[in-house]
């Protein structure tokens, strides 16, 4: 690996400020768009408290929540993927290739089963169901797919391919017990769907990301001193193992946080983080925190474009995310896996 | 002679051949020819299971799904597994000389399964309240209770006609019908429930979405503002459709002036008699000053 350009504090405040205004333009582009149409001056006015009425609540209660709800999901994603890659030391590893989202959203639909809601207990019990499908997937992944020399490229996807097959079915068999009627609204969840939630659960999501983001990005110097190898890291005073855990288990915080708030939305801690890396480096104490604000920023982006091309109606957000993924994937698979640099 | 005639037509088209064989069209234009009246039906729709046992026919009903649950003793016949993919042994075993699908809920693929086998398929297709009406008579017809049916439809229309009645003339509140709420699901064009608010006395702000029952979007149905807003309950679980998250709303004038209301689904979502049921309470929620001193029941 070439030598981690050093992250000096200036540039990198320069980096996440710059970051932070277009998480910010692009946060209010969403408040102004949408298939109600409320004029920009009413937009306006309603932010400043003159409106009242059914606006106010387009404003206020629809948009601005789901605009919440898609930057801390696709900054949760991100930074998840971030950190798998930097795990497995593998491009192409993220949340839902690797079969945790999977994990995640069998442990949601079992919560859903139990009648799990809105109220702040029940978030925090649907998260920590979600949490526990992801330890469970991301536990069966590394031991199906570890070898003495690491974790291989191929074999980690195809672990991942499985345990994300074994649970998509353990899903099927779950709504097949459930009640006929509410089938479609599961399958549309699925697909990954941004829906304004809960002020309550919004907390309990905000939280639960900053406690993920927090484990993943405080052990970024770490993770570079591991990309050298295990053995020179620990020569360096690092504790390989337990950076290896910390990161893992902040990971799966970060995507089961995300799965049960916003649904299994594919490809974001792909595209993200390794557009990052393409751009920036790879240097982790840029690439992850940067990952955070790009990864809401983009999510934000695909989910005004989903809530709104085909307005009245709507797409999920996880069918763009995928559009724009499967190409990278592609690419990544084609052209950089073999880059042992990545 | 005429009327001998007409009377032979009638018996070729209805009932007999001289085999004793019954040849009928079901509700999709195909033709069927049964040896005899079914004795031994299976249903693997709800709805069918409500008509039959509404006309007085479950006696010949001998298989029903897992989502048969109405009436209650519907959940005592023996069942054959869901809509989707029933047991064909299971249902083999039950020795049915017909069963009855649905295009909306079962897969073609079963249809031919069965038809492999030799077991006839009536096949039913009902998207309107004439639809379920018409499907009301032929299975009358079909078990031998067509007076029963008779009945029951003409009742059901009395009562259809009750509502039109208090509803005539008065102005049309704008609704909002939530089949699920997340994402947002809503009856569209050429849908059983936009007919039913329709005939309520009310508009559908979704009624110009897809055809069926679409996604649709929350800001854009509340910008329309809805005057009544109905969210559908599925079934006796703590679902999602809790009210909570539409109160968070209040705001929006139809909440503020308390027109939230609930509404089980099987009443307006099933293709059976109990729509009327359904649209009795429909007609009460969005036009609640029509039934203010007598009730129509």
């Amino acid at each position: 690996m070439s030598e981690p350009l050093p992250a000096s504090g200036a540039r990198l405040a320069l980096l996440l400020g710059g970051l932070g205004l277009v998480v910010l333009a692009v946060s209010l582009g969403a408040l102004f768009i949408g298939s109600a149409r409320v004029p920009p001056g009413d937009v306006l006015a309603v932010l400043t408290g003159r409106i009242k009425g059914v606006d106010q609540v387009v404003v206020l209660s629809l948009r601005l929540p789901r605009i919440l709800v898609a930057l801390l999901a696709g900054g949760a994603l991100a930074v998840a993927g971030a950190g798998f890659q930097a795990l497995a030391r593998n491009p192409l590893a993220e949340p839902s290739v690797l079969g945790v989202s999977s994990g995640a959203a069998f442990g949601v639909i079992v919560a859903q089963v139990f009648g799990l809601g809105g109220s702040l207990v029940e978030a925090v019990g649907l998260a920590a169901c979600a949490f526990a499908g992801a330890l469970v997937a991301g536990g069966a992944v590394y031991l199906i797919a570890s070898r003495a020399g690491g974790l291989p490229v191929h074999t980690l996807l195809l672990a991942g391919v499985i345990v994300g097959i074994f649970f998509s079915s353990a899903i099927t068999v779950l709504i097949s017990v459930v009640d006929f009627d509410r089938l479609g609204g599961v399958v549309h969840w699925l697909l990954g769907n941004l829906s304004p939630i809960a002020p309550t659960s919004l907390a309990v999501f905000a939280a639960l990301t900053a406690i993920g983001g927090w484990l993943v990005i405080g052990a970024a110097r770490r993770l570079n001193l591991l990309a050298l190898g295990e053995e020179s890291a620990q020569q360096l005073g690092v504790d390989a193992e337990g950076v290896k855990r910390r990161i893992f288990a902040g990971a799966a915080l970060l995507t089961s946080a995300a799965v049960a708030f916003a649904g299994p939305i594919g490809f974001v801690g792909l595209i993200v983080p390794q557009t990052i890396r393409l751009l920036l480096g790879s240097d982790n104490r840029v690439v992850i925190p940067a990952a955070l604000l790009g990864g809401g920023a983009f999510l934000l982006l695909a989910d005004t474009v989903a809530r709104n091309v085909i307005a009245p109606a709507e797409l999920s957000v996880g069918v763009i995310t995928a559009f724009c993924g499967t190409p990278f994937f592609i690419y990544l698979l084609r052209v950089r896996a073999a880059d042992p640099h990545l | 002679m005429i009327r001998l005639l007409t009377a032979v037509a009638l018996a070729l088209t209805l009932l007999p051949s001289p085999a004793g064989a019954l040849s009928v069209t079901d509700q999709t234009g195909r033709r069927l020819v049964l040896p005899a009246p079914p004795a031994r039906i299976i249903s693997l729709v709800p709805s069918v299971t409500e008509i039959l046992f509404s006309i007085g026919a479950q006696d010949r009903l001998v298989g029903v799904t897992d989502f048969c649950d109405y009436p209650p003793a519907a959940r005592r016949k023996p069942r054959v597994g869901g809509m989707l993919a029933p047991s064909l042994e299971g249902m083999v075993s039950l020795k049915p000389d017909l069963v009855v699908a649905t295009t909306a809920g079962n897969r073609h693929e079963t249809f031919e399964q069965l038809e492999r086998l030799k077991i006839p398929v009536y096949v039913v297709n009902p998207i309107t309240v004439a639809d379920v009406l018409d499907l009301l008579t032929r299975l009358g017809r079909l078990t031998d209770r067509a007076d029963a049916a008779d009945r029951a439809v003409a009742a059901l229309r009395e009562r259809i006609q009750a509502v039109a009645d208090r509803v005539d003339g008065r102005p049309r509140p704008r609704v909002l019908y939530v089949l699920w709420p997340d994402p947002l699901i809503v009856p569209g064009r050429a849908s059983l429930v936009s007919e039913l608010i329709t005939l309520a006395g009310g508009d559908s702000v979704t009624a110009d979405g897809g055809q069926g029952y679409p996604r649709y979007s929350l800001e854009a149905a509340l910008a329309r503002n809805p005057e009544v807003i109905i969210l559908a309950s599925h079934g006796s679980e703590k679902s999602p459709l809790t009210r909570d998250k539409w109160e968070r709303l209040g705001q929006v004038p139809a909440i503020a002036a308390g027109r939230l209301h609930t509404i089980d689904g099987n009443l307006t979502h099933r293709y059976g008699p109990r729509i009327v049921d359904g649209l009795e309470r429909l007609a009460r929620l969005i036009h609640p000053e029509a039934f203010d001193r007598a009730a129509i029941r």
